[in-house]
């Protein structure tokens, strides 16, 4: 999290899905849980690697404060992201949460040993969606101490 | 008297011997009779195995000319299993060996005249005559039923496969069918917030019908995940409390229960064999619908258990509620059946399918009583441990 004379000026979030519809909801309820938060969108994949180590159209991407990642992508899955992202000195101390609709005991398991930060289901009512976004928000953007980062060097 | 005159004595002694053949050749026409007329095969058989007797069922089972028979190996038509049981029983006293049964559990085969084999089934009874024990075997040729065996074996093999298929698909619908509705109903809750009261009153009624039909459609899917779930799970049946699953019912209840103002009250309750989830449901689905279905008043509901003979386990679940018309009693454990208006209780007719369900699958059963105005009890059997 990134301060401006000790007051959070806005905390960046990577959004890593691949369904409109979800992304728009996402944005809607960050937005409503806290209004300093900046969620960046990617598609797939390939693109969250683009994202995070700053490649192309992403040159000037900000290092995200967390990282929300789909389990079910095009061109390279989620799990796929969380190794890759895991295994890089550079960015495995972002906090990476799996949000997703499976609630496949394997990919709990799987996620966990791939070292996710947490494992949550997309509930399927609004107002519980709102209610986990909220707590989100404050574990892991308000509440949580993480290393101080200079992006990612 | 002239000598060789046979004396009166020696006559008497010649008539009794006459009625005894006489007798007996009586005796071995009826046996004949009743010999030919036996449905199955029979052959009578000495010590050595040979064949010493044998009937027209015989000769048309295995292919043989009567005379082609008489006086060969018993092996001959029954290659295995018989001639080694002969010998097993030389050793036995006659009421040992009386009316065995041999072939049960065990494939036996007779061999026809041209090499083919058929399954049979033997029942052996032992026949003491002037040359020692014989035995008697009457063969049954049980092609047909084991025909008929496979072919029902066969049959359940697909219909469980079928019913696993179908069960997965049940689930993987529903889930999938979840996605797209996550949707329908996330964004249709989003406008009635924020344009409620701002487009016209019919926009508002139009979406309130939207946002209604979606939640249903919800908690349709929902309980088809859960009934699906439960047909298809594998169940992990424990010896365990069922006063603490009834416990873990009550604290998934407890919104609805401290909205109604329930009084849920429990006698003693004991060990059973089940699945601990499946039961947790089991009393959560009864005990919801006991606090939900009521007209007026404090809900109440009581569990219970009895004893019903050494392993099984009769448990109540009695409420005050709105009670059942007795006509129901059997339509209410369907699928997607339903009593009351919408408007009146909301629900998805799945809740009692999937009690059914679940009782079944622990091999008990599951019934109601019940008296519209006064109150419905549902019973279920469980199978308990035997203490």
């Amino acid at each position: 999290m990134k301060t401006l004379g000790g007051k959070p000026a806005h905390i960046d979030v990577l959004l890593v899905e691949d369904s409109p519809g979800d992304v728009r909801l996402t944005q809607e309820v960050f937005r409503e849980a806290n209004r300093s938060i900046h969620l960046h969108v990617v598609v797939d994949g390939i693109e969250a690697m683009a994202f995070l180590r700053h490649e192309g159209v992403h040159a000037h991407a900000p290092r995200p404060d967390m990282i929300l990642l789909d389990l079910n992508l095009p061109k390279m899955d989620g799990r796929e992201v969380l190794a890759v992202i895991k295994e890089d000195d550079g960015l495995k101390s972002i906090p990476t949460v799996i949000l997703t609709t499976s609630e496949s005991e394997v990919d709990i398991v799987k996620s966990y040993q791939l070292h996710a930060n947490s494992y949550l289901n997309k509930p399927v009512q609004l107002d519980a969606f709102e209610n986990l976004v909220k707590s989100i928000n404050e574990f892991w953007l308000v509440n949580v101490k993480l290393p101080k980062h200079s992006r990612g060097e | 008297m002239a000598i060789g005159d046979p004396g009166p004595e020696v006559i008497s002694h010649v008539d009794a011997l006459k009625n005894a053949e006489t007798h007996l050749a009586q005796m071995e026409v009826r046996y004949r009779g009743l010999l030919e007329a036996a449905p199955d095969a029979m052959v009578v058989v000495n010590q050595a195995g040979e064949i010493v007797l044998l009937n027209l069922q015989t000769e048309k089972q295995f292919g043989y000319q009567r005379d082609e028979l008489l006086g060969q190996k018993v092996k001959a038509i029954i290659p295995e299993g018989f001639a080694e049981r002969l010998l097993a029983d030389g050793s036995r006293s006659a009421e040992e060996a009386l009316a065995q049964h041999i072939g049960t559990g065990i494939e036996l085969y007779g061999r026809r005249k041209d090499g083919s084999d058929f399954p049979i089934e033997i029942m052996l009874s032992p026949l003491k005559s002037a040359e020692g024990v014989l035995v008697t075997a009457a063969i049954r040729d049980i092609s047909v039923r084991k025909t008929a065996e496979a072919n029902l074996l066969q049959k359940v093999v697909e219909l469980n496969r079928s019913n696993e298929e179908l069960g997965q698909f049940a689930y993987m619908a529903s889930h999938d069918l979840q996605e797209p509705l996550r949707m329908v109903s996330s964004y249709t809750e989003l406008l009635s917030r924020r344009y409620k009261g701002k487009l016209d009153a019919e926009a508002d009624e139009f979406i309130a019908f939207a946002v209604d039909g979606a939640n249903r459609m919800q908690r349709l899917i929902r309980d088809l995940l859960v009934y699906s779930r439960v047909g298809t799970a594998e169940m992990d049946v424990l010896d365990i409390s069922s006063e603490a699953a009834l416990e873990q019912a009550l604290i998934n209840l407890r919104v609805a229960i401290q909205e109604s103002g329930a009084l849920v009250t429990h006698g003693p309750l004991p060990k059973v064999m089940a699945d601990e989830i499946q039961l947790i449901q089991l009393f959560q689905n009864l005990i919801g619908n006991a606090i939900k279905y009521q007209s007026h008043g404090v809900p109440r509901a009581h569990i219970s258990a009895i004893k019903d003979g050494v392993k099984r386990w009769v448990f109540s679940v009695r409420d005050n509620g709105l009670g059942i018309d007795s006509q129901y009693f059997e339509r209410i454990f369907g699928m997607f059946q339903r009593l009351h208006k919408r408007e009146d209780f909301a629900g998805t007719g799945v809740g009692l399918a999937i009690c059914k369900k679940i009782v079944e699958r622990h091999g008990g059963d599951i019934w109601v009583e019940s008296q519209l105005g006064t109150g419905s009890t549902f019973h279920f059997a469980l199978v308990g441990k035997e203490y």
